[in-house]
């Protein structure tokens, strides 16, 4: 296991690296200019050569590729995210404030992803085919297709037009108001999870319908056991693994999904935060954010791996 | 949700040709198989095909023009004159509606054409020449995968700014490595059949074993993955236009339609709101139906377990 462990962990320091590479090619090189990334290109012919000049050098951009690369490594590594170019704010604590409002959008989105996706999994395996399975199926194929943010909006606008309510605009932290906390994560994690819960239930259900067939649950059938225990202690725990896998990797997916979610409820967390980066053309912010995420979503991926390891000796051992 | 299918989806192992080749192809004994099989799929089928004719014929179908304001009719609810209301600017919604279409399709058609077939063409090089290249490429393909596609399709189309071929480019590059890892997977397993070997005995160059050998046993796993790609694409895309770095307004798309209306004062009109949705949703159902469908179809063996 312990090599295992290292294996992965080593094998997720090289993919960072790439991402960061990446990062860097796609928001400092390829824009070409980045102060036309910063001003745009009308704002950029307004500005004067010497006015050129002097962004670069405070910006440090006057320096050679490969230099301007490590500087940024290197201030991540010790902790600085940088400073946007339009706000005072640090991006740092920016990242510090909003930041564990998505986390709980995300970690609530997938709760309810599992308490909606595995129970209609359950049903739909158990009796192929009947009304329930169709209902169901069609349900989860429906859900795959329905953007999140629309689906955010809707909401939104029924909770106003049937109830005349509006979600609170600022978001305490959920140990200073949990109240209020609630009212603006719901709504987020709901669309995030119902989207989920759609490959959740598909995946479980052709998972589960797989493992029935074994002839191990065959053979807890055999010797008597009842149906509903074969099912919860034989079948569910090995037909949940892939599950499990597909969960993790949603979970980095719905990081990405709250940008948009966010920006369709105005949840002051930290998706809307890259709206607002993308919306000002912040490349700086942008960049680091983009990293931040990335990061979270190859550390997602490593934990998930390590819990299937954990749970299924025979990856471990291969 | 912009997610892909996970891999254990497409037909990986393609030991066997999936198609019948006893039977001579035609296009409609193909067509009344498909309908046989999946009435439900040729269905979906159907609508897809409904919405690309409606972006083809989008001028000739829109009661009026998508860009022109009417000022004595602004923000007007669904009315008899204008059957999907009007925008806080007096422009018709249904016809914005149906313009937003072209704009839809030609970016998911563009960057799946692109991205998906460049991803496969490479998938189908490093696979079928493995050694450092194959492992150079895999390593590329997971730091691409690194990034949840939403995330960096935005990175990109910001960074090259917002345009039709710039949102193109940056969703095409999200689907690179997906091609690449699902086609690498299938020619892995297909140039260890002995006809390949016998192929190459009979000294066959590379080039020709790739084309007349292995791509022609590509065709049905890249079919159903572009289907499916379209389906992500359109998401992508509106999810671009939703965040302001798509194709940028006034051209009508469903992505921008739904910013507007967010702009439209604090609480948007419903049915600025309601019908690009639709447009979205009906659209990407109909193309992951016919993928699935076409799944079904050219890998029967999948049809059991899923």
């Amino acid at each position: 296991m312990y090599s295992y462990i290292i294996r992965r962990l080593a094998f997720g320091a090289l993919t960072v690296i790439g991402v960061s590479i990446i990062v860097f090619l796609v928001l400092r090189v390829l824009p070409g200019d980045p102060l036309v990334a910063l001003f745009g290109p009308e704002g950029f012919t307004k500005l004067s050569e010497a006015e050129r000049a002097r962004y670069m050098a405070d910006l440090g951009l006057s320096d050679p590729l490969a230099v301007q690369y490590l500087r940024w490594v290197g201030d991540i590594a010790r902790g600085n995210f940088g400073r946007s170019f339009f706000r005072a704010e640090s991006v740092g604590e920016m990242i510090l404030r909003r930041g564990p409002l998505t986390a709980e959008i995300a970690m609530l989105s997938v709760i309810l992803s599992w308490l909606v996706g595995i129970p209609v999994a359950i049903v739909s395996a158990l009796r192929p085919n009947s009304l329930g399975d169709n209902v169901s199926r069609f349900l989860s194929i429906l859900f795959l297709a329905v953007p999140g943010f629309w689906l955010g909006m809707l909401i939104v606008l029924a909770a106003l037009f049937l109830f005349g309510y509006r979600a609170p605009l600022t978001g305490p932290s959920l140990l200073a108001d949990p109240w209020s906390n609630l009212q603006v994560v719901i709504g987020p994690a709901v669309v995030l999870g119902l989207g989920q819960a759609a490959y959740i239930a598909r995946m479980a259900r052709s998972s589960l319908l797989e493992v029935i067939r074994e002839d191990y649950v065959r053979t807890a059938r055999a010797k008597g056991l009842s149906r509903r225990p074969v099912i919860t202690f034989h079948a569910l725990p090995n037909a949940l693994l892939p599950v499990i896998t597909l969960s993790g990797i949603l979970l980095g997916f719905v990081l990405a999904g709250s940008i948009p979610v966010e920006r369709a409820f105005g949840t002051p967390g930290l998706g809307y935060a890259m709206f607002t980066a993308v919306s000002e053309r912040d490349v700086f912010v942008m960049q680091n954010l983009v990293f931040l995420y990335a990061v979270v979503f190859v550390l997602l991926n490593i934990l998930v791996d390590l819990t299937i390891a954990w749970l299924d000796p025979r990856i471990r051992y291969r | 949700m912009t997610v892909t299918e996970p891999e254990a989806a497409y037909p990986v192992e393609t030991a066997a040709p999936a198609i019948e080749r006893s039977r001579q192809w035609s296009v409609t004994g193909g067509m009344r198989s498909f309908i046989r099989r999946s009435p439900l799929s040729a269905f979906w089928g159907c609508i897809a095909a409904a919405v690309i004719l409606m972006a083809l014929a989008a001028p000739v179908l829109a009661p009026y023009e998508p860009l022109k304001s009417d000022f004595r009719a602004m923000s007007k609810p669904p009315n008899e004159r204008h059957y999907f209301g009007t925008d806080q600017i007096g422009r018709d919604v249904l016809s914005r509606v149906i313009h937003g279409s072209r704009a839809s399709l030609a970016v998911a058609f563009g960057a799946v054409l692109f991205g998906t077939t460049l991803g496969a063409l490479w998938g189908l090089a490093s696979g079928y020449f493995g050694g450092r290249f194959d492992i150079l490429s895999q390593r590329v393909i997971e730091f691409l995968q690194s990034f949840p596609d939403l995330i960096l399709a935005m990175a990109i189309a910001m960074a090259l700014g917002a345009g039709f071929g710039t949102v193109i480019v940056a969703i095409a590059i999200t689907r690179i490595p997906f091609g690449g890892r699902v086609i690498r997977a299938v020619v892995l397993s297909l140039k260890e059949l002995s006809y390949v070997e016998a192929a190459r005995g009979l000294g066959a160059s590379h080039l020709r074993i790739m084309a007349r050998h292995i791509l022609p046993q590509c065709v049905a796993p890249y079919l159903i993955l572009a289907t499916t790609h379209l389906g992500v694409a359109i998401i992508i895309e509106a999810a671009l236009g939703f965040l302001g770095v798509g194709i940028p307004p006034p051209t009508p798309t469903w992505g921008n339609m739904l910013a507007d209306s967010l702009n439209a004062g604090l609480v948007p009109p419903w049915w600025l709101v309601l019908f690009p949705g639709a447009a979205i949703t009906v659209t990407v159902l109909a193309f992951n139906l016919l993928g699935d469908g076409i799944r079904d179809m050219l890998d029967p063996r999948l049809r059991s377990a899923v």
